[in-house]
């Protein structure tokens, strides 16, 4: 069999360095299909990684969401501090969901499982999954203190050499509305955690290894090699960007200067608002991994992920503010505000990466939470999440209804309706959503959403870009703003919690991405071909495009083909023209 | 020819010759084989793309005039094709309306809703077959529990219908909310749609893919009525040339699941025959392998075995678990992004189930930003193909690297019908890979037959353990023009104890066909919790009589004696609260509550298998419920008396000569023996490194192995 030589060669690692990346796409295959609540098996709210005896991160599965990866690769250090190795053994499992120490949500638990070789822990496997729900108030910015928001763990030990530590467990399920849900997924976390360590203890043993330190050196090193390089490409200076978000009731400023210096790159959120009295706030862990994982997707996607991408860029945001903010303030929409770090970090980028980058998107992510009584009287809490349309390319349009950055799915509606009372009217692409562009910004959506119980029930909305839409690069236009509207004729606001009668619906329409180029760039036939699919209105292809499209059938025509439509080529030049 | 069962029936007494023909891009195979004396004949002809009947007819007339039968007594052909893949990768099918729940429409453009690569800024979601403009809101609704919110406005399908047909159109898809717990809409609309345009063909969701999940279900509905015209066509067409041959038996079609299924009912749901032409190649390693090592003293043959099949572009593994592969519920077609699940359409029919990856003798090798070697997915293809082809491919391919190791014979690939440029080959590995990670040209090109034999094991690995099996303990049965080229060190890689390359690797897929019983397989969603005494087990016996009852009716009607008819119950089990199942196999006997001990202690050994450890203290609940009603599989045996080929009395009559080959184990180039499959008998053995060719593939051996011949002509690679 093959024996590892020390000394890596290319040849070598690229067979170890596949390997180890099989073993987390297996940790998280097994994640998702032993898993109890939606927000993990359909939504695949979650990160899987594996980590050296340094607490590094070698290697993340192959989706999951960037938050959580990264925050987790943080956090991995705390879980190290608070339980040395001598004071593991063999079956113990480790848990929190403190928001500083990870991920900066208390729904968010991360499990850890140290895997053990000759007696002593050689690898840490870590999965990070949003919990259906962690008690306190139901998920909304409305706390005050973190202490609203839910049970908070420290880090502790929820299998003790493979005995579950049942005070632990008996304190959460009778602190949570889901017990078996959120239970159930913490044991999904474990076995997958195991099913990694299985994998991870068989490459070991195939290629004689006791550790994967050497491993890990040259895995981290080729990518953190990899990664300067590719900043070095760039031009060195200082880019900022400043954009204004909804906020919970002022709005809240996102302010970004990147200075690229050779190979570095220092990322520092100073100028943004301070903390807020809301639960909007980020802590350092989260602002730190979504500002990572920018820099990753903008200049090194093909290269895998781990502690080397990292380790060139430097993120930094004033203590108190709510970029950084300060235990024990309000946490638990921290994605509302995290989730636009990426497109604020490109927009401030676009001149050293002309061409490379998106437009803004609807990006964060939209989470609706929904409590209310079964037809029989029992109660439900039940997570949604919902995604807009993403950002234009330079020689793309953006996706619809497609998520950026999060890496979370959204729940068919025959899912929702077989676990809820709840009906869904309406999930379609909202025509004139995406932003004008020669590359047109992705669509959003209509969504509606009804009871049948005869009970009242509630929605918490954990939206944004309802008042500041996405904008577009390079002379390309603005995406809609997003919508939250009660059939009742209510104002409500947005990120609190809504009470609603049987028979209000509950209109949640997705912003849409912004876009890129100048819209009167837009080639005809395309915008004739959006016209007919209805992606853009025969009104929004005069004001936007300055094209001219006139519908030849009838009113009353159900079918109507692209033969039905024709530009009015005199009219469109004269409008480009102008 | 005719499609009427009884006259199969009739016939199947008497007739006993069977054919299988597999349509692949470059040739069509074909086998003929008499089950009485298993003697067989094997044919091989360019596919004619434009009407692929044409390349069958002709190639039955050959095999035909060279085994000296007359068409009027081949009992059945059973054929598989991948016109189905093709028309969807390729977008030919029909251009098809969609009908969906008002609201809805769009389930197939929303998708996931979800990037399947984190990182990439410019990636694109796989494009709906049916644009935009053809997708209509239809006023109706039914809720989860089957209840009628909204009824449906028959009269708005009745003016859709015939304004479809007005405009020409042929194909509509009917795919309508919570359709799987109550088809009602779904048949109604389907009615108003035959009343008001009879010509028009319809699928509907609740029939295609009765399952939850509204994305998933919609896109296999809408590929079925998209590709359902050029597969009848196509049928018709086959059928005709067949009926004027004098072809006197039935015509069956091979399934994605192994099962195979009549004219009718592939031309009903012809998305079930997506996967045919790949899932026969591993119902013939399920087959050959029960019978590996006949004559070797090894009565059992292998019932559980890695089946590999590696090709120009790409690498497939299976598994074949107790004789029988494993069948998945997932597919996705036409994956555009590094084959990465979530960028190609979701199909939701049983399928064989099977890893596919970007690794064959056309993929293309490069050094990465990082300094690294890697290899694929990217490929050469057929145009301009390997630097070696010299068709003006200048990137180097896992065809060249094996073809600089010496591993490939530059005068007699493909029987010698392709001439091998061997300085093409190593100028392109030396410029792109060489040079770069200065090494030398042999040892770039090994680290290139390396790496693309990692990636093909670290596939096959992922994709065994996600089934809970043991890839160290799985022997490897290799196919497909490149497969007997890497066997050898894919098998390293793996822990794999043997490898088995059969005799006849080239028409693999052929040979399945005749492998394959008369199946079909039903299944119905009763979700209850497993708990003493709230379960209606007269309900379940019930609904798993019911299936078994129709399977029987089916398999009788297709000629099938009822005393050879068996059926296999299981049921999917989950933990209370899960989304994912387990399946578990039930007793043949009527069930009851003393068989819940049972079912939870195989629930748990298969869950602990998979995931390591057990879930949480809560009860268990089964969803579906399934039964495969079959006839019994057809017994595989071959006799070689048509191939007129002079066997040697002794290895050494075999060698066709020496070349220079790469083993590192034995100091890199290194002079090694070549022999002729052809000429090898029964029973020889040849110790490693060695090469044995044949007209369609090359055998490496690597040092410190040995190949055995066996009764079935299969060579046997194990280490010594």
């Amino acid at each position: 069999m093959t024996k590892l030589v020390p000394g890596l060669n290319p040849i070598t690692l690229e067979v170890l360095w596949n390997r180890i990346l099989a073993v987390v796409n297996e940790q998280q295959v097994a994640l998702i299909r032993t898993a109890f609540s939606t927000v993990v098996r359909d939504s695949q709210d979650l990160a899987c990684g594996v980590f050296d005896q340094r607490a590094r991160m070698v290697a993340q599965s192959m989706t999951g969401t960037p938050g959580h990866i990264n925050a987790m690769a943080t956090g991995m250090k705390h879980f190290m501090k608070a339980f040395p190795p001598e004071t593991l053994s063999a079956g113990d499992v480790l848990i929190t969901n403190d928001p500083w120490q990870t991920a900066g949500q208390i729904n968010d638990f991360t499990v850890v499982t140290p895997i053990f070789k000759l007696g002593r822990p050689i690898a840490y496997f870590a999965t990070c999954c949003h919990a259906p729900d962690i008690g306190g108030r139901v998920f909304s910015a409305e706390a005050k203190e973190v202490y609203e928001e839910g049970l908070r763990i420290p880090i502790m030990k929820l299998f003790v050499a493979g005995v579950p530590n049942d005070v632990l467990i008996n304190i959460i399920r009778s602190n949570v509305r889901t017990p078996d849900e959120t239970i159930g997924d913490l044991y999904a976390q474990m076995s997958s955690n195991a099913v990694g360590g299985r994998s991870l203890l068989r490459l070991l043993e195939e290629f004689s290894l006791n550790d994967i330190e050497a491993l890990s050196d040259a895995i981290i090193d080729r990518s953190e090699r990899a990664m300067r390089l590719a900043i070095r490409s760039l031009t060195n200076g200082t880019y900022t960007h400043e954009t204004w978000t909804d906020g919970f009731d002022d709005p809240i400023l996102i302010k970004v200067t990147v200075t690229i210096r050779d190979e570095d790159i220092d990322i520092d959120f100073g100028g943004s608002s301070p903390q807020s009295r809301w639960g909007i706030n980020v802590v350092l862990n989260y602002t730190h991994a979504y500002a990572s994982f920018a820099m990753k997707a903008a200049i090194c996607p093909d290269v895998p992920h781990n502690d080397g991408a990292f380790a060139p860029v430097h993120v930094s945001a004033p203590h108190g503010c709510i970029l950084n903010c300060i235990d024990p303030a309000p946490v638990a929409s921290r994605n509302i505000i995290g989730h636009f770090l990426p497109c604020v970090i490109f927009s401030a980028l676009a001149p050293v990466l002309p061409g490379r980058l998106i437009a803004n998107g609807a990006d964060p992510l939209w989470m609706s939470v929904w409590r209310g009584k079964r037809l029989t009287g029992e109660p439900y809490i039940f997570t949604v999440f919902q995604c807009g349309g993403s950002g234009a390319r330079s020689t793309k349009d953006g996706l619809n209804a497609t998520g950026f950055p999060s890496g979370v799915a959204g729940v068919p509606a025959e899912v929702i309706e077989s676990l809820t009372p709840i009906v869904l009217h309406r999930r379609e692409l909202r025509t004139d959503s995406g932003g004008p562009g020669m590359q047109r910004g992705g669509l959003g959506q209509w969504t509606e959403f009804g009871s049948r119980s005869a009970a009242d029930w509630q929605v918490s909305p954990l939206i944004d870009r309802t008042k500041f839409p996405a904008s577009g690069t390079a002379g390309g236009g603005f995406g809609a703003a997003g919508e939250f509207i009660l059939t009742d004729g209510r104002q409500a606001q947005p990120k609190s919690i809504v009470l609603l009668e049987p028979t209000t619906r509950v209109q949640l329409n997705l912003p849409g991405g912004g876009g890129y180029g100048s819209p009167h760039e837009r080639p005809v036939e395309i915008v004739l071909a959006d016209v007919v699919n209805g992606y853009v209105s025969l009104e929004a292809a005069v004001r936007h495009y300055g094209v001219v499209v006139r519908y030849l059938g009838a009113p009353s025509q159900l079918v109507r083909l692209p033969k039905d439509y024709a530009v009015d080529w005199a009219a469109t030049e004269k409008l480009r023209a102008a | 020819m005719t499609h009427n069962n009884s006259g199969a029936a009739e016939n199947a007494a008497e007739s006993k010759f069977r054919v299988g023909v597999d349509i692949g891009g470059t040739f069509t195979d074909l086998f003929l084989l008499n089950d009485a004396t298993h003697e067989f004949v094997v044919g091989k002809i360019l596919t004619t793309p434009q009407d692929p009947s044409e390349a069958i007819e002709a190639g039955l007339r050959e095999i035909l005039a060279q085994a000296n039968v007359p068409a009027q007594s081949i009992r059945q052909i059973i054929h598989g094709t991948t016109l189905v893949a093709n028309a969807l990768i390729e977008r030919k099918g029909a251009p098809t309306a969609l009908l969906a729940t008002d609201g809805f429409r769009d389930a197939t453009e929303i998708g996931r809703e979800q990037r399947y690569e984190l990182y990439d800024l410019m990636l694109e979601m796989p494009q709906p077959l049916v644009p935009r403009h053809l997708r209509f809101d239809i006023p109706e609704r039914i809720l989860s529990d089957g209840s009628i919110h909204q009824e449906l406005d028959v009269a708005h399908v009745e003016r859709l219908a015939h304004e479809l047909q007005a405009a020409g159109f042929e194909a509509v898809a009917i795919a309508f909310l919570n359709s799987f717990i109550n088809p009602q809409h779904e048949c109604a609309a389907r009615d108003a749609v035959a009343r008001v345009a009879p010509t028009i063909r319809v699928s509907i969701s609740s029939e295609v893919a009765p399952e939850i999940r509204e994305y998933d279900r919609t896109s296999t509905t809408v590929a079925n009525i998209y590709v359902q015209g050029r597969v009848e066509d196509y049928l018709r067409e086959l059928g005709a040339r067949m009926g004027a041959l004098g072809v006197g038996g039935s015509l069956l079609l091979m399934l994605s699941s192994g099962g195979v299924a009549t004219v009718e009912t592939a031309v009903r749901f012809p998305v079930r025959l997506l996967e045919s032409g790949p899932a026969a190649g591993v119902l013939a390693a399920a087959a050959f392998g029960a019978k590996v090592g006949a004559g070797m003293g090894q009565v059992d043959g292998l019932a559980n075995l890695l089946s590999f099949d590696m090709g120009g572009t790409t690498a497939k593994f299976a598994i074949i678990d107790r004789g029988q592969p494993l069948i998945s519920h997932d597919f996705e077609v036409d994956r555009r992004y590094r084959f990465r699940k979530g960028s190609g359409l979701p199909i939701k029919t049983p399928v064989i189930e099977m890893i596919e990856i970007g690794a064959g003798g056309g993929s293309i090798a490069r050094v990465n930003s990082l300094g690294l070697l890697k290899v694929g997915p990217e490929s050469a293809g057929a145009q301009p193909g390997p630097a070696c082809y010299g068709h003006g491919g200048s990137l180097p391919t896992v065809t060249d690297a094996d073809l600089i190791l010496g591993y490939l014979n530059p005068d007699f690939f493909l029987g010698g019908g392709i001439a091998l440029d061997v300085s093409g080959a190593r100028r392109a590995v030396d410029e792109h890979i060489a040079q770069p990670l200065g090494l030398s040209i042999e040892q770039a090109a090994w680290g290139i037959h390396q790496i693309v034999n990692e990636n093909m094991a670290s596939a096959a690995r992922v994709h065994a353990i996600e089934r809970g099996k043991d890839p160290a303990g799985l022997p490897i049965f290799a196919f497909g023009g490149a497969g007997p080229v890497h066997a050898f060190r894919v098998a390293a890689a793996l822990g794999a104890p043997s490898v088995v390359i059969p005799f006849g690797a080239g028409v693999m897929s052929a040979i399945g066909f005749l492998t394959a019983p008369l199946a079909f397989d039903f299944a119905r969603s009763l979700p209850v919790k497993l708990e003493g005494s709230s379960l209606d087990w007269p309900r379940i016996n019930g609904l798993l009589g019911e299936m078994q009852a129709e399977g029987r009716a089916l398999l009788q009607a297709s000629g099938v004696l009822p005393q050879d008819i068996s059926h296999t119950c299981s049921v999917e089990v989950r933990y209370a609260g899960q989304g994912h199942e387990v399946g578990v196999v039930l007793p043949d006997d009527l069930l009851s509550a003393d068989h819940l001990p049972a079912i939870r202690a195989t629930f748990e050994a298969e869950y602990l298998r998979l995931y390591s450890r057990l879930g949480p203290p809560v009860p268990l609940e089964a969803i579906t419920w399934r039964v495969v009603s079959s006839s019994p599989k057809p017994a595989l045996s071959l006799v070689r008396s048509h191939l007129n080929q002079s066997i040697a009395s002794h290895p050494d009559d075999a060698r066709k000569g020496t070349r220079p080959a790469y083993f590192p184990e034995v100091g890199g180039m290194t002079e090694t023996p070549v022999y002729d499959r052809y000429a090898l008998a029964k029973g020889m053995c040849i110790s490693g490194p060695a090469i044995i060719e044949e007209r369609e593939s090359t055998l490496i051996i690597g040092s410190g192995a040995t190949a055995a011949v066996d009764e079935l002509w299969n060579i046997i690679l194990t280490h010594d």
